[in-house]
Parts: structure tokens; C-alpha cells; sequence
């Protein structure tokens, strides 16, 4: 259980959150002019990184309010929360971060014993 | 032979008694139920899990493999460690998978067919013939494998409680005591967990501390915990195991508390903690590991602390002869344990050479003229159901010794379990041969043996250096050791064998029966991965984690590949620490506790009047009313629906959604949610809309009130509402953020009653005289408010049978009053209430759709045949681009349809296949052609037969053709006639004049 910090409320619990899958995915203007192809993209298509990955939080026990979050998805560490309308913050940002605690062993399972 | 006891200071002279397998035995206060039955000179305990072999208690505490009981008057607990249960007056217990009796296992022929056991054998043994596996072998394997059975007749009281925390210490030994220490009067908010009822740890359990500045262990740890309890930011948390350790320091410990005592019924016997903590400190010490070798778990066999710690901790003395064999320098603490009892070991066997072994331990066994082999190893050991005979090892000579109980060593593992769980990472230490906590993931401190630190002098240091990070003085230790402070140990994690049968095994793994055979064959079967070869051969798969053996068999395995044990890695430590009750994690959220329920204000007349409730979401709803006690559902139901189509009926609709959209561009967003056109829609009328995913699919349907283009109010289905709402709020928010508007629920603002049949205008006339009810001044499909008594209500005209209809809202205070009022005036017109199901078939009659029904998130409003609804001319509006895709244009997707029966007695299961057959082939060869299902299937009292509607692929173009139903149990399907599905007046008649 991991802890957000609501960019309104402050921290809380991540049972007080819902998911929303991708960020920065934005509805197209004109859907009716776009191919079967793009619009099949937008419905169906999402990212899904290991490491820095941008998404969507909602407080829905809580203020109800949307905002993003940069997550590393290896380590479930929450990076940074910023709101709907702000610019969504530079990959090079979360260069130094720590890195999956796994570190992709070459054998064995989540241990880094393996790869030192 | 027997069992001594000696005095020690924790087992109050209180004695009780207890019950094991039937017979009373004596024990004392404090005892854990391992003590009380060493104390009675019992040895066996159990049956192994696979194999059924007697066994013994191996160990004293949470790593115990082997000593599983059942409690009997705990609610007839299952799997339950003997080694940490404290014992109470009466307490019953017995001993697990026996059959008939403990002595007597038939199960023990397993052992003498093991070879069909052996790795992977649930992979291979049972493949076939066909039908066996569910006929013959896993009845079989559930009756004779596992373990205890499960409780019964028991409801939980169990709690939760929640902590905000600085510091979490946990483990109250010598290392975690000093560390509170630290902490004493300082402004850090801390809570000390200690999994036993005392604090004191290793101080209390073995001989190994002499003194601590100046003190006795017990002094050190009574002037410590009263510094302890006098200070106000520390609490002490006792019989409470940490089991879990999350991300973000997040930790979850589970509170005995009836530890040592008889649960009483009306309290909670469980406390689950729930704490979130700033930083973490691991003090939880270390666990003992044993020695693969032929025969290594028979009863009597122990490992060497845990004997030590049934002396110094509970005062008894397992056997006074027995035979020590180790690896490393800590044993001579049990040696010099027993020497100060006057009890004298039969031998002394340390698989290190002579000239490392410790001046002080060679000096004793030759004052004490006890049998000392150095650079030797236990072979093996036999006897019936006991040690009787021990086998030595010396180079080439072989040395025989009658001994009940072999003590075991073989060296210690830092408990990395916790540590491990929060994502730290570990590494190997060749010092201590085992992995040790390295480098943190999370604000993670770990002390002590915990952190591969064996040195007690060293301690005092360790805890100043790590916990020089928080603002407190430093500590001091000065400690004097009856043990050497340098640890040392030899390699050794199996013996060598000399004879070979199929009852003289090595085992791995205790609790899941794996043997060091077993680790060999998996390897040479290509099972050469540390997590596969775990799950081929299930070692450490037991609820115990491989506490004393997980690291034995990665040296084993590694030894085997010929590799380093740190190339082979660990396999993944995963919470809980320990099995937890689900009673703990379920606390009070059990039956009516579970999920709110939610009463509409209708609710009593309701009981008043039998109804009988369905549960839609958290709502009870009346399903249908029993005219009398003997009316079956069938008979209510279609009493009901023919009552309403003659007269009326009315329905509390209170339930569903209803949701306010308000603000200066709530047209537009509207326009936007919903297919339909609201544009032209005029104020103070209402439509049935619908609401589509992005991919096209319906989502949700209900009636959109249109009181201007700034006001809206939307109903939705009872159990979409929540969601429907969410929907509206992310667009608004995330996509939409220029557009006015606001949202609200005002579900529960309203009672809400659906009343129709086509004596439902006369009704009305009488309910509210004043209001006028004719077709031209109300026309179907529009709204009105009115002032009603001292309140206000809003009438429309809608319907969701396909008869006349009204639905009244009004504040739920009045919803009761209005409602026997509309009964009053109803009686004259033989008004009856109805359920959901009725409404159910009676909007079936009608070829009216439910969302979930006819609908699974794959319909498209064109597949329901609702073009109509689609506000083509409108630019946008969710999912509008999806209904042109190919694949949601495609013209033989599932339509719905209504269905017919040609023989008019026969009945149309809902959830059926239609096919083309008209009877299925005795034995399947080749798929049959499926062409779609029925979504509904009722029998229309009305019609006098059964219908259904139907998704079938291209259903539009089938109109008229005959096709086939499945039936249950039948390999003769149904003939029908694919119709509209519109049975009841398709041309609107009832609905509009
Ligand atoms: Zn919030």
C-alpha cells in the first residue's frame, strides 16, 4: 500500500485513489476526421513501461479530483503528482532515481546478490 | 530418559492441564504447547505432509517445521505452531493428518511408495486415463495430503487498529531493547513490537550474556523496560508479529490477544495493526538452521538453540543425555548450559577441524570426559518413531551411540524475511555463510544479528553508528560473554550417506516433504532455475517459508551446478512473514458488516407487505410480493404482470441513479455524454438516452430530463449510477476542463415511483385531484412540478412496461406517506405493488433492453437496432467515431431480436445457445455452429407462452426463419421463430393516448 500525495488534499493512503492509466493521452478534436487506424490508437492503445511511466490518479475517496503522477513502475515509487493543467515534467528529471530493485538478474529471482 | 524441569523464572508454578489427542496432561502457566508436551516426555507430534512419517518438535519458536496442531477449542484452529502457543487451563488440542491414530498413520505407506512422490510428482504421477483426476485422484490427494482442517462454527471478532509512527522497532531482544533505549524521553514517536510475552529475546533463551553493564540479563532488561514504560513516546506492542512489511514503510502486525489465555467469545481474540511508519528497524534476530542428513527429521532430533532455549526459557530439559553435533562456535553455550545442570552430553561432534575449534569447548569435554569428534559428522540416525541409535562419521570410522535426542546446528541465518519484503537488497557473507541485508530500498535500519553482525561486543557501535541519523544520545553496552565473541563456522550442509533405503531419507525441506533427492532429480530434469526447481519440487513452499532450510538448499543447489550460492540467488521472500488468520484480515467487515445496505423509505411498508428483496448493489429492492404463504416467484410473478396489464401497479424506483447537471454549457456537454440530439429538445420534456464508451459500447442508459439547456437531470441504472457519475466528473476534469458545469447525486434526494397500467390516469385523479392528466395537457414523455401538500413533487409520464405510465419524485420524508396514500386511492382500481421482476418481464413483453442483460459491453446501439437514438447531425460525442469503425459496422454482429417458441408449451432459457440443430449429436466431434444467446427468456402471462430476446450474429436479416434453442439437460433443443421484439403493442398505443 503506497502512499499519494493528492495535489489538493495531501497525502493519503492509495486506497483512497483510483488509477487511470495513461497520461497525457488527449481525445482528439475532430475524431471524425481521423482514420480507422489513429482512432483505433487512441482507444485501444496505451504504454505500458517498465520505469518512468507518466499516469492518471484520481482521489475518488477524497476530493474526486484528477490529477497525473510520475511513477516508476519497477519500484512503485511516485516521483512527482502535478495537476490536469500543468506541463508534464521532463523524463530527464527522474534520470537519477533508483532503479528497480530487481535490476533484471540474470538468473534467480529479485535478488541483486546475482548480479554483483 | 525423562524430561527434567528446572526452575526458571518466566513459567509461573500455576499448573494447569491440558488436552492432547484425548489424554489430560499437566502443564504450566506460560508454557507454550511445545514445553508443556516436551515437559510430559512427548516426542511425537505429527504426521509429515506427504509422506506421513512421524515427527517430532524441531524447533522453539515461528520457524517450527514440523510441530502443526489443531485447537480444538479455539473454534478448531488448524496448523497452529505448537512452539509459540501458549497453553491455558483446558485447552484441547490434537495432532494433524493421522489416521487412525498419531502412532498408528495409514498413510505412512506413502513413505514406502515415495518413489512415485517424489519431485514434481503432482505434474506426473496423475495425467491419466481420463476421469481419473476428478473421480479418483484428487479425492485421494485431499483426503491425504495437507496439512489441519479447516475451523467451523466460527465468527470473528478480530479488530484493526491504525498507528502513525517515527520509528517502528521490531524485535524486543537484546539489540532492539537497546535500540529504544536510544529513544528513551526524546521526541520521536516510537512503538516497539515483540512477536513473545517478554522483552529480552536471546538474553532470555540461552546462556550466551553473562552480564550487561554490571547487570544480570533479566536486571538489564526489567531497568530497560521500566525506562521504557515511563517514557511517553515509546509504547511496547508484546505478542504481536510483524508479517508483512509493504512499500512505503507501511508494516502490518497481527496482536494475540489471548495469548496464554482461553478466548472469550465476546471479545476480539485478533488485532491487526495497521502502521505506517517514517523509518523501520529490524531487530528481529536470527534463525538456526539445521543439517541435511539420513533421517535428519525424526523425533528427537532438534536444533541446538532451541533446545537451549527450553531450558533457560521455559524450564525444561528435553533429555539429559543428549548427542550435540554442530558446525560452528555457538553450541558451546549449550554445552555450558547443560554441564551447569549437571547434565552431561553423550557427545560432542563439530565438523571442524580440531585446531579451529575453541580452547574453552575442548578444555570442557575433556574435564567433563564427554565423547568429542572433531572433523566429524553425523551419518544418519534410526529408531521407531524416536532417535535411538546416532550414527558417526570420522574419516573412515563409523562410531554408533544410543541417544534419544540429537541437538543440531548448522550455523545461523541473519532473519532477512522483513527485510527482504521491503525490497532490500541482500548479499552473501562467507563469515557467517549466509546473505545479509544490504543495501536498503526504504528508510530500512537493520541491528544485530539481523544484520550479519554475530558480534555482541560489537553491538554497542553498530547501533550508535546506524541510528546516528535520528537526534538522540548515544547508548553504552558493556557486555560479558560466557560464549567466544568471534563466530566460527565450517561448511557443512549434508552429511554423507552411508546405507541407502527407501525409509532413510535426507530431508530438505520438513514441512513439504522434500528431500535432498528430490533438489538432484529436478536439477537433472532441466529444473535448473532457483525459482522453478522451488515450485518443481515445492521446497520452502510450506507455511513455515524454509525458515531453517531455504538457505541449505540454495548452498545445496549451488554445489550441485557447481556455482557460488550468491550466482544462484535467493529465491523471493514474499509477506506474510508468518500465516495470517483470515479472520484478522477479514476484522468486523463480516456478514451484515461486510457492505452497507441501503433501505429505501418505502423499506417497511415493504416487509409490511411480504415482499421478498433482491440486492442491486447495496440496495435492497423488492424482487416480488407473495400474495400469500404458499405463492411461489413464478405464481407472484406472473400474478403481478397480469394484474398490471389489466389494472395497475406501481414499483418504488427509488433506487435508480439520478444525477444533476447544471451550468452555463450543460447543453453542450450533454450533447457530448449522451448519443442523443438534446439541442432541440424542449424544456420540461424527457428522452431515454444512452451513454457509450469511447469504443462505441453502451454504457448505461436512463431518461434525461431537459428542464433548459443550463439544467439537467439524469437517471441511470440503480448500479451504474456511482460510475456514470465518475465518467462525467473525469471528462468534465480531465478533457473538458472550459466547459461550466456541475455535477451532483441526488439519488437519495428523491423516492421515486414508476406506476403504469392502463388504469393508471384514474389513479392519479384521485391521488392528486388538482393536476390534470389528460393526453393533450401530458403528453407522454414530458415532466411537471407541483406543489403537493407542504412539499414539492415532480410528475412525468414515462414507462418502462410499455403501458400508460407516471413516475413521481418526492423528498423520501413524504416518500411513505404518499405512497400508502396512492394504495388508498388505488384499492377501488385493484392498484398492486410489484418487484423487479415483473418489471423485468413485463419491459421483456416490450423489447425493452437492461444494461447487463442484453447488453456485456460488446452492443453497440445499432446492434440493438436504436438507430434512432444516435444524434447522427451532432459533430461529436463519445464513442460516436467507434460506431463507423469496420469492425463495429460489420453487418453480422450479434443483433438482438425477440424469440418465439413454435411449440407454444415449450420454454426459453435465458443464457441458452441458438443453434442451427434441432438435436445435439450424443458425442461432440466438431464445434457446433453457435449463433448467438438468449439474453432474456420469461413466459408472458400476457402472451400466454414463452419469448425471448436474443443476441444473434446478423439477427436483423433473420426475421421469420426458424432456428433451434438449447435446453438444459436436453440434447433435443427448442424450435423457434425469430420475431421483432416487440410483443406487447408495437405500434405505442398504451404508451401515448
Ligand atoms: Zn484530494
Amino acid at each position: 500500500m503506497i502512499l499519494i500525495k493528492c495535489p489538493y488534499c495531501g497525502q493519503r493512503d492509495q486506497s483512497e485513489f483510483a488509477n487511470g492509466g495513461e497520461a497525457h493521452v488527449i481525445r482528439p478534436k475532430n475524431p471524425e476526421s481521423l482514420s480507422d487506424k489513429d482512432w483505433g490508437e487512441y482507444v485501444f492503445y496505451r504504454n505500458n513501461p517498465k520505469g518512468i511511466f507518466y499516469e492518471r490518479w484520481v482521489h475518488s475517496h477524497g476530493c474526486k479530483k484528477w490529477f497525473n503522477a510520475v511513477r516508476n513502475t519497477s519500484t512503485d515509487q511516485i516521483l512527482k503528482v502535478y495537476k490536469v493543467n500543468e506541463k508534464r515534467p521532463d523524463l530527464s528529471d527522474f534520470e537519477n532515481t533508483l532503479k528497480s530493485p530487481s535490476g533484471e538478474p540474470l538468473v534467480g529471482s529479485g535478488n541483486f546478490a546475482v548480479k554483483k | 530418559m525423562s524430561a527434567i524441569n528446572n526452575k526458571c523464572e518466566y513459567i509461573s508454578k500455576k499448573q494447569i492441564k491440558i488436552i492432547f489427542d484425548g489424554k489430560t496432561y499437566e502443564a504450566y502457566e506460560g508454557d507454550t504447547i511445545a514445553s508443556a508436551l516436551l515437559r510430559n516426555n512427548i516426542r511425537l507430534v505429527g504426521r509429515s505432509f506427504k509422506y506421513h512419517r512421524p515427527r517430532g518438535i524441531y524447533t522453539c519458536g515461528i520457524e517450527e517445521p514440523n510441530a502443526l496442531v489443531q485447537i480444538i477449542s479455539e473454534h478448531n484452529e488448524p496448523n497452529t505452531r505448537a512452539t509459540i502457543k501458549r497453553v491455558y487451563d483446558g485447552m484441547e488440542i490434537t495432532s494433524q493428518n493421522r489416521w487412525p491414530s498419531l502412532r498408528y498413520d495409514l498413510g505412512a505407506i506413502n513413505n514406502i511408495l515415495s518413489p512415485i512422490f517424489s519431485a514434481g510428482f503432482y505434474y506426473k504421477t496423475f495425467m491419466g486415463p481420463k476421469g481419473f483426476w476428478k473421480n479418483l485422484y484428487e479425492p485421494l490427494i485431499r483426503r491425504s495430503a495437507g496439512l489441519g482442517k479447516p475451523p467451523k462454527n466460527f465468527r470473528s471478532k478480530s479488530t484493526h487498529q491504525y498507528h502513525n509512527t517515527d520509528v517502528v522497532i521490531i524485535g524486543a531482544g537484546l539489540s532492539g531493547l537497546a535500540a529504544a533505549k536510544k529513544f528513551i524521553n526524546t521526541k520521536y514517536k516510537v512503538l516497539l513490537i515483540e512477536q513473545d510475552s517478554y522483552l529480552g529475546g536471546v538474553l532470555k533463551n540461552s546462556n550466551k550474556v553473562k552480564t550487561i553493564n554490571d547487570l544480570t540479563p533479566q536486571e538489564w532488561i526489567n531497568e530497560t523496560e521500566e525506562l521504557i514504560l515511563n517514557s511517553k513516546n515509546i509504547n511496547i506492542l508484546k505478542n504481536t508479529l510483524v508479517t508483512t512489511y509493504n512499500f512505503t514503510n507501511h508494516l502490518i502486525a497481527l496482536e494475540d490477544k489471548f495469548a496464554g489465555k482461553k478466548i472469550d467469545l465476546n471479545k476480539s481474540e485478533l488485532t491487526l495493526h495497521k502502521i505506517r511508519t517514517s523509518n523501520t528497524i529490524i531487530a528481529n534476530g536470527h534463525i538456526e538452521r539445521f543439517i541435511s542428513f539420513r533421517n535428519n527429521d525424526l523425533p528427537g532430533v532438534m536444533l541446538a538453540s532451541s533446545f537451549e532455549k527450553y531450558i533457560h526459557r521455559y524450564g525444561v530439559v528435553p533429555e539429559k543425555e543428549p548427542v550435540i553435533f554442530t558446525n560452528n562456535s555457538s553450541s558451546l553455550s549449550l554445552l555450558k548450559t547443560l554441564i551447569s545442570l549437571g547434565c552431561k552430553p553423550k557427545a560432542y561432534v563439530d565438523s571442524r577441524k580440531k585446531d579451529n575449534i575453541e580452547t574453552e569447548i575442548k578444555k570442557i569435554l575433556k574435564d567433563k570426559e564427554i565423547q568429542f569428534f572433531s572433523d566429524a559428522e553425523i551419518e544418519g540416525c534410526d529408531g521407531n518413531k524416536k532417535v535411538e541409535t546416532i550414527t558417526i562419521r570420522q574419516g573412515k570410522s563409523f562410531t554408533k551411540l544410543k541417544s534419544s535426542m540429537l541437538c543440531v546446528s548448522g550455523g545461523y541465518n541473519p532473519d532477512i524475511h522483513l527485510f527482504t519484503q521491503s525490497k532490500g537488497l541482500v548479499k552473501w557473507d562467507k563469515n557467517i555463510l549466509s546473505f545479509k541485508p544490504d543495501t536498503p530500498f526504504q528508510k530500512t535500519i537493520t541491528l544485530g544479528s539481523t544484520s550479519g553482525n554475530y558480534s555482541f561486543k560489537k553491538l554497542c557501535d553498530e547501533i550508535n553508528e546506524k541510528l546516528s541519523i535520528f537526534k538522540t544520545k548515544k547508548v553504552s553496552l558493556d557486555i560479558n560473554l560466557n560464549v567466544p565473541n568471534k563466530f566460527s563456522i565450517k561448511e557443512l550442509w549434508e552429511t554423507k550417506k552411508k546405507s541407502n533405503s527407501n525409509w532413510s531419507k535426507s530431508f530438505i525441506d520438513l514441512h513439504n516433504d522434500v528431500t535432498t533427492k528430490d533438489l538432484k532429480q529436478a536439477i537433472t530434469e532441466g529444473f535448473d532455475r532457483i525459482e522453478h526447481l522451488k515450485r518443481y519440487t515445492t521446497n520452502s513452499m510450506g507455511t513455515d517459508q524454509g525458515k531453517i532450510s531455504s538457505i541449505n538448499s540454495l548452498a545445496i543447489v549451488s554445489k550441485m551446478l557447481k556455482k557460488e550460492i550468491s550466482e544462484v540467488g535467493t529465491t523471493t521472500y514474499r509477506p506474510p512473514y508468518a500465516p495470517l488468520s483470515f479472520a484478522a484480515i477479514a476484522g468486523r467487515s463480516t456478514y451484515e458488516f461486510y457492505d452497507p445496505e441501503r433501505k429505501t423509505s418505502i423499506h417497511s411498508w415493504h416487509l409490511k407487505n411480504n415482499a421478498v428483496f433482491e440486492d442491486v448493489g447495496q440496495w435492497k429492492r423488492p424482487w416480488y410480493f407473495k400474495a400469500s404463504e404458499n405463492e411461489t416467484m413464478h405464481q407472484a410473478v406472473q400474478r403481478e404482470s397480469k394484474m398490471l396489464r389489466e389494472n395497475a401497479g406501481i414499483l418504488d424506483g427509488s433506487t435508480l441513479g439520478k444525477i444533476e447537471i447544471k451550468g452555463r454549457d450543460a447543453l453542450e456537454f450533454m450533447n457530448l455524454m449522451y448519443t442523443n440530439a438534446f439541442s432541440k429538445m424542449k424544456p420540461m420534456t424527457s428522452r431515454y438516452a444512452m451513454m457509450l464508451g469511447e469504443d462505441g459500447m453502451i454504457k448505461d442508459d436512463g431518461i434525461i430530463c431537459k428542464i433548459s439547456d443550463q439544467h439537467f437531470i439524469a437517471t441511470t441504472t440503480s448500479s451504474g449510477a456511482p460510475k456514470v457519475l465518475a465518467d462525467m466528473e473525469e471528462y468534465l476534469q480531465t478533457e473538458w476542463p472550459h466547459l461550466q458545469v456541475y455535477l451532483n447525486s441526488i439519488t437519495e434526494q428523491f423516492s421515486t415511483f414508476n406506476i403504469s397500467g392502463p388504469k393508471t390516469r384514474e389513479i392519479m385523479m384521485k391521488v392528486f385531484p388538482d393536476i390534470d392528466f389528460s393526453n393533450d395537457a401530458f403528453p407522454f414523455m414530458t415532466f411537471k412540478n407541483f406543489d403537493y401538500k407542504e412539499t414539492k413533487i415532480r410528475i412525468m409520464r414515462a414507462s418502462f412496461t410499455g403501458e400508460l405510465g407516471y413516475e413521481i419524485y418526492i423528498p423520501p420524508k413524504f416518500g411513505l406517506e404518499l405512497w400508502e396514500e396512492i394504495f388508498s386511492c388505488g384499492k377501488e382500481f385493484n392498484l398492486i405493488p410489484y418487484g423487479t421482476e415483473t418489471m423485468h418481464l413485463l419491459r421483456a413483453e416490450k423489447g425493452y433492453i437492461v444494461i447487463g442483460q442484453e447488453t456485456d459491453g460488446t452492443v453497440t446501439p445499432i446492434d440493438l437496432n436504436y438507430n434512432w437514438m444516435i444524434g447522427k447531425n451532432k459533430k461529436d460525442f463519445i464513442g460516436k467515431r467507434s460506431l463507423s469503425r469496420p469492425d463495429t459496422s460489420r453487418e453480422d454482429r450479434k443483433q438482438l431480436v425477440g424469440l418465439s417458441p413454435i411449440n407454444k408449451k415449450d420454454i426459453i432459457e435465458e443464457g441458452q445457445h441458438i443453434v442451427e440443430l434441432n438435436e445435439l449429436p450424443k458425442k461432440i466431434i466438431n464445434p457446433i455452429k453457435y449463433l448467438g444467446h438468449v439474453s432474456s427468456g420469461y413466459h408472458s402471462p400476457n402472451l400466454n407462452h414463452s419469448i425471448g430476446l436474443a443476441m444473434i450474429r446478423g439477427g436483423k436479416n433473420l426475421l421469420g426463419q426458424k432456428f433451434f434453442v438449447t435446453a438444459t439437460g436436453k440434447t433435443k433443443n427448442i424450435p423457434v421463430e425469430i420475431v421483432n421484439p416487440v410483443f406487447i403493442d408495437p405500434e405505442n398505443k398504451r404508451l401515448t393516448s
